[in-house]
């Protein structure tokens, strides 16, 4: 329940930075954050580590969706210095589009599918937000440096 | 500059003192695989995975059965000039496809090509020395499944003296040694033998995560503590159990992060090691758990 609150805080705190458009670097480390906060209690209940709450699911899903949706406008040409920014983003647009297209799909699918109360168990949640995870590997192995 | 030039000469002339002898290539003996079980690809593919082939010599960012078209291409920038990672597709003429099985151990574990000359030791042939023979002839019996492609890498472009492929003899001299990195005692936790006959052999860990001295061969002493990225910008990160590497990290934090990419705070592995990630995933459990283990096992530097 605190991870909840804490990834809650988190994603509100992100929202917040959406009007810092002159920091973009800092508005898409903090969305990065909210995503990685998203993870850290999917993969415990995907584990089993931590016990299964299709509400606690629904606001991991809910991050991403919302990390999806948004992160990709703080990227503007000449922000990745003394950053883990790739170039590659910079010079393949249309690819690093088309990966924050794919995260945006994957989640937005986990969102409709979670429905009002959150993935009824661990397999509907396993379903949902597997496609999703794996957007962030995918994504850093390209547009990332390291 | 001048320094270059003249370090560069100076090690032409000691080149040419120690003599021709000196600098020829090591084969193996004819009879090294004598004894050895036939190769065989379905073991062959485990190695595959574990050697990171397709890393470098499959086109850059490809997924699925394209990782396993080996037509190289890959340029590896360091500061000796750029290497590039050839075919060793089964293709006849382009590829390995003519090769015989000594050949391609000869290529592994020494860094010798068909025709005596020297590899580059961008090819981690320092770390395929330490495998096991027929770990060497059942990933070369994989290795004929895959498809055959066509046409043939660009050169490298290296810098003098760099570019005197000769010269390698002198520097397999001081850093060639097919013995293990770490002392473990011999009663060892198999477990933990296995992770380092991985890390240290095949899965060639050392090649990035140890820095390397002026002569471009692995300081041992700092084994495993991180050392700057070749391609010029950040850190390949320290991954010996110390407070700079990641000693707060659990066994199972470092099996899981080996097959997801996910640290124990959730980032997810970017860049190069994204790619040896999905390669990794793609071993045992128990092989990526024997890796954790060995991790936990090696000196812990700052």
């Amino acid at each position: 329940m605190k991870k909840l609150l804490t990834s809650a805080f988190v994603l509100m705190l992100a929202g917040g930075t959406v009007a810092a458009q002159d920091d973009p670097v800092k508005a898409r480390q903090a969305l990065m954050a909210a995503a990685a906060g998203a993870a850290g209690i999917a993969v415990p209940m995907l584990k089993g580590e931590m016990d299964y709450q299709p509400a606690v699911a629904k606001a991991a899903i809910a991050t991403f969706y919302g990390v999806s949706t948004s992160a990709h406008a703080f990227f503007p040409e000449g922000s990745g210095a003394d950053t883990k920014a790739a170039p590659k983003i910079w010079e393949d647009p249309a690819g690093f589009q088309a990966a924050f297209d794919k995260f945006q799909a994957s989640a937005e699918a986990a969102f409709k599918a979670s429905g009002k109360d959150g993935p009824a168990d661990l397999k509907a949640f396993q379903q949902a937000v597997g496609p999703v995870l794996q957007n962030c590997g995918a994504c850093h192995e390209n547009y990332r440096l390291e | 500059m001048r320094g270059v030039i003249f370090a560069g000469a100076a090690l032409v002339v000691i080149a040419g003192a120690a003599g021709w002898l000196l600098t020829a290539a090591s084969p193996l003996e004819a009879s090294a695989l004598s004894g050895l079980q036939p190769g065989e690809a379905a073991r062959g593919e485990a190695v595959f995975w574990a050697g990171g082939c397709t890393s470098c010599h499959a086109r850059t960012g490809v997924e699925g059965d394209a990782q396993l078209e080996l037509g190289g291409g890959l340029a590896l920038r360091s500061d000796f000039g750029t290497f590039v990672a050839p075919n060793i597709s089964p293709h006849p003429t382009d590829g390995i496809g003519s090769w015989s099985e000594l050949d391609f151990a000869n290529a592994m574990m020494r860094g010798v090509a068909p025709d005596g000359s020297h590899y580059y030791p961008a090819f981690p042939y320092t770390s395929y020395a330490r495998m096991s023979e027929q770990d060497v002839v059942d990933l070369f019996a994989y290795m004929k499944t895959l498809p055959q492609v066509e046409g043939r890498a660009g050169e490298h472009d290296l810098s003098f003296p760099f570019s005197v492929r000769r010269g390698v003899g002198l520097w397999k001299m001081r850093y060639f040694s097919e013995d293990p990195v770490v002392d473990l005692p011999e009663d060892a936790d198999p477990k933990v033998l296995r992770g380092q006959y991985l890390v240290e052999g095949p899965g060639h860990c050392g090649e990035c995560h140890t820095p390397r001295d002026f002569g471009g061969g692995h300081d041992k002493s700092q084994w495993l503590a991180g050392a700057p990225s070749m391609e010029g910008s950040g850190r390949i990160p320290n991954i010996t159990p110390s407070k700079d590497g990641i000693g707060d990290w659990s066994e199972s934090d470092i099996a899981y992060y080996l097959e997801s990419g996910f640290t124990p705070d959730f980032d997810s592995a970017g860049g190069e090691m994204a790619k040896v990630v999905r390669n990794l995933a793609k071993l045992t459990a128990e092989d990526r758990e024997a890796i954790a283990a060995y991790l936990k096992a090696v000196p812990a530097k700052p």
